[in-house]
């Protein structure tokens, strides 16, 4: 299986504002000229030796996740990551009719604001289905684009699939499940899974009652997974102040990692107030936590940025 | 978890002894919220014999402590953390919102000040 990450921030687009970007350069100047660079060809090694909040930004488009397996193009959540795949599946397909099937988690902004934008859905002979445990899913899209709210209404290209949430369906040879989530109007966590290697979903979900018995249902579901996509949105005491908001934060996304015995445990659903240096201070306060508490664990640690990819 | 009770003017001083995590930490929820309904509002937690804490811990005490400051006027101080667990309310924060005392005397005493 391979995935790409092509949206990985909550609640609302978080475009890079020039101040952050001026300071990203400040820095890197000032780190060159402290390590003595006098010449182009010692300009690829010192980039690699840049902290990653400097070299690199996670990326200001919401939720959008791409898996290829068995042939198949699955799209996980649609928010405005989903533009740039769209214009990439277009690039992709070399003229030939697009085939994507989009599994939504949930229907907020942040999960479904790229479908205006998807421009393969502008041809109607690609094949595009959207699947959902909720009922209405194509009266909710198409509501958001109502003439009062966008130009155009939503493309009749699209197929909808209404999912049981109890029952394990089929794409192609791709097995997914599908597991009820914590959030505010409901969201779906989906397991997917090709072959003998699964990649789990799980974004918008709260996790309030820790204990053991109270997350088992959540850790069966997520147990041996190859890869968790986990909702991380807050730092653990923001988390707390937001109660209800229907998010969680890397310490409980660990310890539900570790209880399941997931291999690959990837935060995602960025908090939009929070700049490059801050996800990845995160990130290695994350990664501090497990080598103090479960040092004999072999859980890989990621935080998605756009563009992360990778085969499974 | 073994936890103990002391109560020495009006301070309630709860002692843990073992892992404070997803097993254990409902336990320590209870025993303190029972306190909390009998009218006790002002908790030292001694985390001396606390050689880990996960997420569970963390949450139980950010709660009680939140709780007991909004609800009660009253307070959680902890007091004598592990260097292990010490840093792990470091990187997660809590050592910023909460009073921690190096021994349960003075965290007793910070309480009449």
């Amino acid at each position: 299986m391979y995935i790409r990450f092509w949206g990985v921030r909550g609640s609302i687009a978080t475009p890079l504002t020039n101040v952050e970007l001026e300071v990203k350069i400040e820095t890197a100047v000032k780190l060159g000229i402290k390590a003595g660079i006098t010449g182009d060809s010692q300009v690829p090694d010192f980039l690699e030796s840049l902290p990653l909040h400097i070299r690199r930004t996670v990326g200001g488009d919401t939720a959008c996740v791409e898996i290829q397996a068995g042939g198949k193009i699955l799209i996980l959540d649609a928010g405005t990551g989903l533009r740039r795949l769209g214009l990439d599946l277009i690039k992709r397909s070399g003229g030939n009719p697009i085939e994507a099937h989009i599994l939504m988690t949930h229907t907020h902004w942040d999960h479904i604001s790229g479908i205006p934008f998807f421009v393969p859905a502008f041809s109607s002979e690609n094949n595009l289905t959207f699947y959902s445990p909720f009922p209405g899913l194509k009266e909710r899209l198409a509501r958001q684009q109502n003439s009062e709210y966008f130009p155009a209404p939503l493309s009749p290209t699209f197929r909808f699939v209404r999912l049981n949430e109890h029952k394990q369906f089929q794409i192609g040879d791709v097995k997914i499940d599908i597991f009820p989530l914590n959030h505010p109007g409901g969201s779906y966590s989906y397991r997917i899974t090709y072959g003998n290697k699964t990649i789990i979903y799980a974004t918008d979900s709260e996790y309030k009652e820790l204990s053991t018995n109270s997350v088992k249902p959540f850790t069966d579901f997520f147990h041996g997974t190859d890869m968790l996509i986990f909702d991380a949105q807050y730092t653990m005491l923001e988390n707390v102040e937001k109660e209800d908001w229907g998010h969680s934060n890397v310490f409980t996304g660990i310890d539900m990692a570790i209880e399941a015995k997931v291999k690959k445990l990837v935060f995602i659903h960025h908090e939009p107030g929070y700049n490059d240096e801050k996800l990845y201070t995160i990130l290695l306060k994350a990664k501090e936590y497990v080598d103090i508490n479960h040092p004999k664990v072999p859980l890989e640690l990621l935080l998605a940025y756009e563009g992360l990819c990778m085969t499974l | 978890m073994k936890i103990e009770e002391n109560i020495l003017n009006d301070v309630s001083s709860i002692k843990l002894e073992g892992r404070f995590d997803a097993n254990t930490s409902d336990a320590v929820e209870k025993f303190i919220r029972e306190k909390i309904e009998k009218g006790c509002s002002q908790f030292v937690l001694n985390m001396e014999n606390v050689s880990f804490i996960s997420s569970a811990g963390l949450r139980v005490v950010i709660i009680i402590a939140r709780e007991l400051r909004n609800e009660h006027q009253g307070d959680l101080h902890i007091a004598v953390l592990q260097p292990s667990v010490k840093r792990v309310f470091e990187i997660s924060g809590l050592n910023n919102i909460l009073k921690i005392f190096d021994d349960e005397q003075t965290a007793t005493e910070a309480f009449s000040k």
